[in-house]
C-alpha cells in the first residue's frame, strides 16, 4: 500500500510536528538555543586560533575558509545525531498513531536547517567585514544549500531507519563523525594534501559542497558545470538509495523501536 | 452493505530470537552463526469483515492477540501474511492511547494530536473548547503533559480522539483508567455514534458494556477468532471457555 506523501494533511502534520520539535528543543532555556547557535562559532574560534595564529596555514582569507566549513560541517554533524534517535524520541507518537513515518525525519532535519540558516547569517557578517566585494556567483550557493540538504536527509534516512534495529550504531555513528571531520578538508586546505589523493576526498559529497561554496564566495566564481553535474547526480542517486533503505526498513519500525 | 473494513486470511508473527542481536557489534562477531527464531502467532488466519456502522467487540483472555489486532488495523503494525482493507478514516485509541509529547503543554498536545489525526488547525480550534469541556481539564491545559495523571492523560486522549471526523474508531481499553463519571460519558458517546452510523471496534474486558452497545463479537483466542457473531452468544462460549 503506498500512499501520496505530499498531502495537504501530511504537510500540516510535517508542519506542526516540525515546529513542537523545535520548541521541545528550545523552550527549557533561550540560552539553550544560543549555545547550539554558538557552537559551531565557538569551535571556529578556536580552531581558528590553532590553525591560524600558531600553524599560520597560508590560506588567503582563512578565517571565512574555516567558518564555512564548520557551519555546513556543523549542520551535517548536528541533524544525523538528532535524526539517528528520532524515531526513539517520538515513540509514543508512533506506537499509537499512523502517519507516514519519513515525517518523523523530515522535520528532525528542518529543525536542524533552522540553526544552519541563523549560523550563516553570521557568516554573512563576517563576509560583509572582509575585503571581498560582492559577486554575483553568491547566489549559486543556494544550489549547493539544497544539494546539501538532501545528503543530510539521506544519511538522516538511513541512520535513523538502522538504528531502530541497531542499538550501537549511536555510537559508532559519533566515532563516524570523528574521522569525518578529519577526513573531510574543513580546517586544512585540499592543496596541502598530495594531488593524488584529491579523488577520494572528493568521493564525499560534503568535502565536494564545502569546496565549492568556498569557490562561489571567496573566489567568487562558479566551479566548472562537469563537477556541479557530478554533485548533482551524486545527491540524486543517494537520496534514491536512502528511500529504498528506508522503504525497507518503515514497515518495521514502530514494533522494533 | 458496505464493507468498511475487510481482514484476509491476516496472521501476524513475531520472531523471537533466542538470542538477543540488536547491536551491530553482536551481529558481527556471531555472523557465522545464524540465529535461531521461534516463530511466535500473534495472530493466526484471521477473517473479519466489518460493515459500515457495526459496533465490534473484541474479547478475549490477556495475551490473545486483541490490541494486535488493532494496531494492524490502524496500520501501526504491518502484517506478516495477509490483508487488511480499510475503506475509510480511522481514528485510534491504542493501549490507553496516549501518543502525546509530556515535553509541550495539554494544549499543545491537543493541537498535535488533532492535526495527525487528520483535522487542520481552525478545526481544532473550532473544537478546542469541546474537548477540553469533555475532558473536564479546563484548569490544566498550560500544564506540561507530563506532570498529568494517567486517569488526566488517558481522558484527554480520547476527548482528542473522538473529535476527529473519522469513520472508524478503535478503542482499547478505553474505560480502564478513567473514573466512574468518565465511563458514564464515554457510553453516553458510544451511544451517540451508534446513531450516526460510526463504525466502532471495542476491546475490552468489561463484558456487559460489550453486551449492551456491540452488535457482533468476536472471540480471540491463541491469536486465532474462536468464534465472530451475534454478541449474546459470543460472550456466553466466552464465559464457558473461562470456566471450563
Amino acid at each position: 500500500m503506498r500512499e501520496k506523501l505530499f498531502t495537504k494533511k501530511n504537510l500540516r502534520i510535517l508542519k506542526e510536528i516540525a515546529v513542537s520539535d523545535f520548541k521541545v528543543r528550545y523552550q527549557n532555556s533561550i540560552l539553550g538555543y544560543v549555545w547550539t547557535l554558538f557552537k559551531p562559532l565557538l569551535l571556529f574560534a578556536v580552531l581558528y586560533v590553532v590553525f591560524s595564529v600558531f600553524m599560520r596555514f597560508p590560506v588567503e582569507n582563512y578565517q571565512l575558509y574555516l567558518l564555512l566549513g564548520v557551519i555546513i560541517w556543523n549542520f551535517f554533524a548536528e541533524a544525523t545525531v538528532i535524526a539517528l534517535r528520532s524515531f526513539e524520541t517520538k515513540q509514543s507518537l508512533i506506537t499509537k498513531i499512523y502517519f507516514p513515518r519519513i515525517i518523523i525525519v523530515l522535520s528532525s532535519t528542518l529543525t536542524s536547517f533552522m540553526t544552519f540558516v541563523l549560523n550563516m547569517l553570521v557568516f554573512f557578517v563576517f563576509l560583509t567585514l572582509s575585503n571581498i566585494g560582492f559577486h554575483l556567483s553568491f547566489f549559486f550557493f543556494i544550489v549547493y544549500v539544497v544539494e546539501l540538504y538532501f545528503i543530510i536527509l539521506s544519511v538522516s534516512l538511513i541512520v535513523a531507519a538502522l538504528y531502530v534495529k541497531f542499538r550501537d550504531l549511536s555510537h559508532i555513528w559519533e566515532v563516524l563523525l570523528q574521522v569525518g571531520f578529519w577526513l573531510t578538508p574543513i580546517i586544512y586546505p585540499l592543496s596541502m594534501i598530495p594531488a593524488d589523493y584529491h579523488r577520494f576526498i572528493y568521493l564525499n559529497p560534503l568535502a565536494r559542497i564545502i569546496e565549492y561554496s568556498r569557490v562561489v564566495f571567496i573566489d567568487g566564481y562558479i566551479p566548472a558545470i562537469n563537477l556541479n553535474v557530478v554533485l548533482l547526480l551524486v545527491t540524486v542517486l543517494f537520496f534514491a538509495l536512502s528511500l529504498l533503505i528506508f522503504r525497507k526498513f518503515e514497515p518495521q519500525i514502530a514494533e522494533n523501536i | 452493505m458496505d464493507q468498511i473494513i475487510e481482514i484476509n486470511d491476516l496472521s501476524k508473527i513475531f520472531r523471537i530470537p533466542h538470542e538477543r542481536r540488536n547491536t551491530l557489534k553482536e551481529n558481527f562477531l556471531n555472523f557465522h552463526r545464524k540465529v535461531k527464531f521461534e516463530d511466535f502467532y500473534a495472530l493466526k488466519n484471521i477473517n473479519l469483515t466489518v460493515e459500515k456502522g457495526d459496533f465490534i467487540g473484541i474479547i478475549g483472555r490477556n495475551g490473545s492477540g486483541k490490541s494486535t489486532l488493532l494496531k494492524i488495523i490502524a496500520n501501526i503494525y504491518s502484517p506478516t501474511i495477509g490483508k487488511v482493507i480499510v475503506n475509510g478514516s480511522i481514528s485510534p485509541f491504542l493501549e490507553l492511547g496516549v501518543g502525546f509529547n509530556g515535553d509541550l503543554s495539554a494544549r499543545e498536545n491537543v493541537y498535535l494530536n488533532g492535526i495527525i489525526l487528520g483535522l487542520s488547525r481552525k478545526e481544532v480550534d473550532r473544537k478546542y473548547k469541546k474537548i477540553v469541556d469533555y475532558a473536564e481539564l479546563a484548569d490544566f491545559m498550560d500544564m506540561k503533559l507530563k506532570n498529568f495523571s494517567s486517569g488526566m492523560q488517558v481522558r484527554l486522549a480520547f476527548s482528542v480522539a473522538i473529535q476527529a471526523d473519522a469513520d472508524i474508531y478503535l478503542c482499547d481499553e478505553v474505560l480502564a483508567v478513567g473514573d466512574a463519571s468518565f465511563q458514564k460519558k464515554c457510553y453516553e458517546t458510544f451511544r451517540e455514534f451508534m446513531k450516526t452510523g460510526k463504525t466502532i471496534i471495542y476491546v475490552t474486558h468489561d463484558l456487559p458494556s460489550v453486551k449492551e452497545f456491540c452488535n457482533k463479537t468476536a472471540l480471540l483466542d491463541h491469536g486465532a477468532i474462536l468464534s465472530f457473531g451475534p454478541t449474546e452468544e459470543v460472550v456466553k462460549k466466552y464465559l464457558e471457555s473461562l470456566d471450563g
